[in-house]
C-alpha cells in the first residue's frame, strides 16, 4: 500500500493543471479541444484514485486478518489503513512548543475519503465526457471545463483534506464553482440571480462552519486535523472533563455549514434556482458531488456527534423536514430539473436523517450503521442521481432547450436510449425492489426505526422521523414517476424548438433524428448499470459497509443482519406510489387536474414551494432592505454630509481670503513686514 | 580718542533699514524701490561692519563682501528687468504689473496714478556700419 503514497496529490493536482491549462489556452488555442485536459486529468486523478482506494482496501483486509489471527498489530501502526500525505503550509510560531500552530497541506485517504475521492473523479469523469456533447455549440466551452477541472480540484481537496482548514478551503472552493457554473450563462438575469444566490445563502451556512472550526480550535485542544480534536474530545471524555454544552454548539454550528452547502432546510431555497446552469453542471455539483459536502462533513465528524445527541436530534429533524417538504414541493412542479433538484434535496435530508439517527445510546456499533446508511444513500444516489440529471439533460437538449413538462410528453419513441437511462434512475430513486435506491434508502429507514426502539432519548421523536421518512419515500416514488410518465408516456408532443437545430434534415422531408449523440448516451448507459446494480452488489452483500466502517473514528461495527420486514414496508410503499402516478398520470390523465381542482389550496402550496422564498422576501429581505435604505439615506445625507461640511468650510474661507492676492508687490511686501514685526513682538515680550 | 559705543553704529544701521524699508512700502517709482532696497542692504552692512569691530574678529566683514557682491549682481538683473518693463508700458509704476493676481479678484485702480513718462525722442538713425565702401578704380595701370 505504500506504493500509491508519492501519488496521491495527484489527485488534486490533475484536476488543478486542466483548469489552469484550459483556462490559459483554451478559448485562444485549444477552442473545441477545450474538453481533453479535463477529461484526461479527470479520468487520471480517477485511476489514481481507484489505486488508493484498493491500497486502503488492501489495508483494511490485512488490518482484519492480522486481528483475527491475534497479534496485536494495532501498538505498532495504529491505523494502517489509511495513506496520508503532508505539505508544510501554513505555519505560524513554534507549534511544537505548543505556541501557534500549524496547519499542513495533508491529504489523507481513509475509508471514507477514498469512497468519496473515486466516487467523485468517476462520476465528474463521466459528467465531463458527457458535456462534450450537451455543451457543443456553446460559446464559454472553453471556460465551462475550465471551471469544471476546478470544481474537481476543489472537491477532491475537500474530500481529502486532513484538517478542517484545509476542508474549509475546499469547501469556500467548491463554493465558489458553483457559483461559476450556475451562472455559466451570466448574461441571462436569471442566471445571474440564481448563481448570487446560491452563493450568498450557502455563505449564511459556511459562517457557521468557520464558527465551528475555531471554536473546535479554541476549545478543544488547539488542534485542527481530526484526528488530534477526536482524540482530544475522546480523552476528555473519558476523564470526565468533556464540556458536552459546549461540544453541542460546535456540532450544531458544524450543522450550519452542512446545511447550507447540502441545501438542507432553511437554507435549502438555492439550490432549485441553482437549475438555471447547464445541465451536467446540476448533475455533478447540485446532485452527486458538492452538496454531499455537508453530508460528508457530519460523517467525518461522527466521532463528535456521537457525543452531542442533542446536535443528533437536530440534524435528523432538519433532515426529515427538508425530505418531507421538498418532496411535496416537487410533487407539483412542471420544470423536470427542478423536480429532480427538489428530489435531491430530499435524498440529501433521508441521508442527514440517517447520519442524526445514530443515536450512541442505541449502542455505539449502532451509530457506525447510521452512518453507513448516510453514505451509502449517499454513494448510490450520486449514480443514480447524476444519471436522472444528464438523462433530463438529455430531454433538454433533444428538446432545444424546453424543460417544461407540460410542453412535450410520450417521448419514449423519440428518445429510446435517453428513455431507458431515465426509467433506471426513476426506479433506482424510487426505491423500486432490487434497484440501488431501495438498499440505501431501507437502510435508512432501519436506522430511523432503530434509533426509534433503542434510543434512550427522544426514542419516540425518531419514531415519528421513521414515519416521516416513510411517507417520503412513497412521495418519491410518485413524483419521479409523475415525471417519468409526464415526459415519456402518453401522446406524443414535441416543442417547436426541438427542431430549430435540424433544418438541414427537415428539409430532406425525413423525421430527423433527436436523440443525443454516443458521447452523451454511453456515460448515460454506463451511469445506468452503476444505478441499477451498484446498491445490490454492495449492499446486502456487505462490501461496502465492511470497508467505509473502518474509517479511523467511526465505533467498529456489528455484523448487521438484513431487515426484511422494512424492506417489504418500503417496497410496498414505494410500488404503491408508483401505481400511484401510473393511475394518475397513464391510465386517468384528467384526474391529476380533477384532483388539484378539489383541493386547490394545498395545490397551489405546494405549487408555490410553501411560499418559503416569499417568507423570506417578507421577513428576512424585507427589514435587511429597510434598514440598508436607512443606512444609506444616513451616509448620504449625515456622514457625506460630514464631509462635505468640512470642504464646503475651507472652501468659504479661501473665497473670504482670496482678495490678499492681489498681485501688488508693495501689498505683499507690508504683510511680510506686518508678520515679521508680529513675531517679533511676540519674541521680544517672551524675553 | 574714545571709539564710539557700538549701539550708535546700530541706530545709524537701523535708521538706514528703516529708512528703506518705508522708501519700498511706500514710493512706487520700480528705480526708487530697487534703490531702497539697496539702502536696506547697507543698513544690514553696517550692522555687521559694527558688530565685527565690536567682537574684534573679521566675519562681519566678509558677509559684507559678499552683501556688496550680490548687490552688484542683483542692481544688473534689477535694472535690466526694469528697463524691459519699463518698454513694455513706458511707465516705472510698481501698480501697472498686477496681472498675477488671483483670477477673477478685479484690479487694484490707483486713486492719483504717476504721471505718463514723456516720450523719449525717437533713437537718431545712424549709418549702418559694415558697408564696404565705394573703391575708386585704379587710375593707372603701370
Amino acid at each position: 500500500m505504500s506504493d500509491v503514497r508519492p501519488f496521491l496529490w495527484l489527485i488534486p493536482a490533475l484536476p488543478l493543471t486542466a483548469a489552469v491549462v484550459t483556462g490559459v489556452f483554451g478559448p485562444r488555442l485549444l477552442r473545441r479541444h477545450s474538453h481533453w485536459p479535463c477529461i484526461l486529468a479527470g479520468a487520471g486523478a480517477c485511476v489514481v484514485s481507484l489505486m488508493t482506494f484498493l491500497a486502503v482496501h488492501h489495508g483494511i483486509r490485512d488490518f482484519v486478518v492480522s486481528h483475527e489471527g491475534g497479534a496485536s498489530s494495532q501498538e505498532a501502526d495504529p491505523h494502517p489503513h489509511q495513506i496520508s500525505v503532508y505539505y508544510e503550509w501554513i505555519k505560524v510560531g513554534d507549534p511544537g512548543a505548543g505556541r501557534g500552530m500549524e496547519v499542513g497541506f495533508a491529504l489523507n485517504a481513509d475509508a471514507l475519503s477514498a469512497m468519496m475521492v473515486l466516487m467523485v473523479t468517476f462520476v465528474g469523469t463521466l459528467i465531463a465526457i458527457y458535456s462534450v456533447g450537451y455543451m457543443h455549440d456553446d460559446e464559454g466551452y472553453a471556460r465551462f471545463f475550465a471551471e469544471v477541472s476546478l470544481f474537481l480540484f476543489m472537491m477532491t481537496t475537500l474530500v481529502l483534506a486532513d484538517n478542517f482548514i484545509l476542508l474549509y478551503l475546499g469547501w469556500e472552493g467548491v463554493g465558489l464553482c458553483s457559483y461559476l457554473l450556475v451562472g455559466f450563462w451570466f448574461t441571462k438575469p436569471s442566471a445571474a440571480a440564481a448563481a448570487r444566490k446560491a452563493f450568498l445563502v450557502t455563505r449564511i451556512g459556511d459562517m457557521g462552519l468557520l464558527l465551528g472550526i475555531l471554536l473546535l480550535w479554541s476549545r478543544f485542544g488547539h488542534h485542527l486535523d481530526y484526528q488530534h480534536i477526536f482524540n482530544h474530545v475522546e480523552r476528555a471524555r473519558q476523564a470526565g472533563t468533556l464540556d458536552y454544552g459546549l461540544l453541542t454548539t460546535a456540532c450544531l454550528l458544524l450543522l450550519c455549514g452542512a446545511v447550507g452547502k447540502s441545501a438542507q432546510f432553511p437554507l435549502h431555497v438555492w439550490l432549485p434556482d441553482a437549475m438555471e446552469g447547464p445541465t451536467p453542471v446540476s448533475a455533478l455539483i447540485h446532485a452527486a458531488t458538492m452538496v454531499t459536502a455537508g453530508v460528508y462533513l457530519i460523517a467525518r465528524c461522527t466521532p463528535l456527534f456521537m457525543l452531542a445527541p442533542d446536535a443528533q436530534v437536530v440534524v435528523a429533524t432538519l433532515g426529515a423536514t427538508s425530505a418531507l417538504l421538498t418532496a411535496l414541493i416537487a410533487l407539483t412542479q412542471n420544470d423536470l430539473k427542478r423536480v429532480l433538484a427538489y428530489s435531491t434535496i430530499s435524498q440529501l435530508g433521508y441521508m442527514f436523517l440517517a447520519l442524526g439517527s445514530g443515536a450512541r445510546s442505541a449502542g455505539e456499533a449502532f451509530v457506525t450503521f447510521a452512518v453507513l446508511a448516510a453514505m451509502f444513500h449517499l454513494f448510490t444516489h450520486a449514480f443514480f442521481k447524476a444519471l436522472l440529471f444528464l438523462s433530463a439533460g438529455s430531454v433538454m437538449h433533444a428538446m432545444g432547450g424546453v424543460i417544461d413538462m407540460r410542453r412535450f410528453s410520450g417521448l419514449r419513441k423519440v428518445l429510446p436510449r435517453t428513455h431507458w437511462t431515465f426509467l433506471c434512475g426513476a426506479g433506482a430513486l424510487s426505491g423500486f425492489p432490487l434497484l440501488s435506491g431501495f438498499w440505501s434508502k431501507d437502510e435508512i429507514l432501519d436506522a430511523a426505526w432503530t434509533a426509534g426502539n433503542h434510543a434512550d432519548r427522544y426514542a419516540s421523536w425518531y419514531l415519528l422521523l421513521w414515519l416521516v421518512g416513510l411517507i417520503t419515500a412513497g412521495l418519491t416514488a410518485f413524483y419521479t414517476f409523475r415525471a417519468y410518465f409526464m415526459t415519456f408516456w402518453g401522446e406524443e408532443r414535441v416543442p417547436q424548438e426541438a427542431y430549430a437545430h435540424h433544418h438541414g434534415h427537415t428539409a430532406h422531408g425525413e423525421t430527423p433524428q433527436l436523440e443525443s449523440p454516443p458521447v452523451m448516451t454511453i456515460p448515460l448507459m454506463i451511469l445506468a448499470i452503476f444505478a441499477l446494480g451498484v446498491g445490490g452488489v454492495l449492499g446486502p452483500t456487505h462490501l461496502f459497509g465492511g470497508f467505509v466502517a473502518h474509517t479511523p473514528g467511526l465505533p467498529p461495527p456489528e455484523h448487521e443482519s438484513l431487515n426484511f420486514t422494512m424492506m417489504l414496508v418500503s417496497s410496498l410503499v414505494a410500488l404503491g406510489g408508483i401505481g400511484l402516478a401510473w393511475l394518475m398520470y397513464v391510465r386517468q390523465p384528467d384526474l391529476p387536474a380533477r384532483m388539484a381542482r378539489s383541493a386547490q389550496g394545498l395545490y397551489q402550496l405546494s405549487l408555490n414551494k410553501f411560499h418559503i422564498d416569499e417568507l423570506y422576501d417578507a421577513f428576512i429581505l424585507a427589514p435587511l432592505a429597510g434598514l440598508t435604505t436607512f443606512l444609506r439615506i444616513f451616509d448620504l445625507y449625515v456622514l457625506d454630509g460630514l464631509v462635505d461640511l468640512t470642504g464646503h468650510l475651507f472652501r468659504w474661507l479661501g473665497v473670504r481670503f482670496r482678495p490678499v492676492q492681489n498681485g501688488l508687490v508693495q501689498f505683499y511686501a507690508l504683510a511680510m513686514v506686518l508678520g515679521l514685526t508680529v513675531f517679533l513682538i511676540a519674541l521680544v515680550s517672551k524675553m | 580718542m574714545p571709539a564710539l559705543p557700538l549701539h550708535h553704529y546700530l541706530i545709524v544701521g537701523a535708521i538706514l533699514f528703516a529708512l528703506g524699508l518705508i522708501g519700498f512700502l511706500a514710493r512706487r517709482n520700480l528705480i526708487i524701490m530697487f534703490l531702497c532696497v539697496e539702502m536696506m542692504l547697507q543698513g544690514v552692512s553696517i550692522n555687521f561692519a559694527a558688530f565685527a569691530r565690536y567682537r574684534g574678529n573679521l566675519q562681519g566683514q566678509a558677509f559684507i563682501l559678499f552683501i556688496v557682491t550680490v548687490a552688484a549682481c542683483e542692481a544688473a538683473i534689477a535694472l535690466a528687468l526694469i528697463l524691459m518693463l519699463f518698454r513694455r508700458h513706458h511707465s516705472l509704476d510698481v501698480s501697472k504689473w498686477q496681472e498675477l493676481r488671483e483670477p477673477g479678484e478685479e484690479p487694484t485702480e490707483d486713486v492719483e496714478p504717476l504721471p505718463p513718462a514723456p516720450r523719449e525722442p525717437p533713437l537718431p538713425h545712424l549709418t549702418p556700419s559694415g558697408v564696404e565702401p565705394e573703391h575708386r578704380a585704379e587710375e593707372s595701370h603701370v
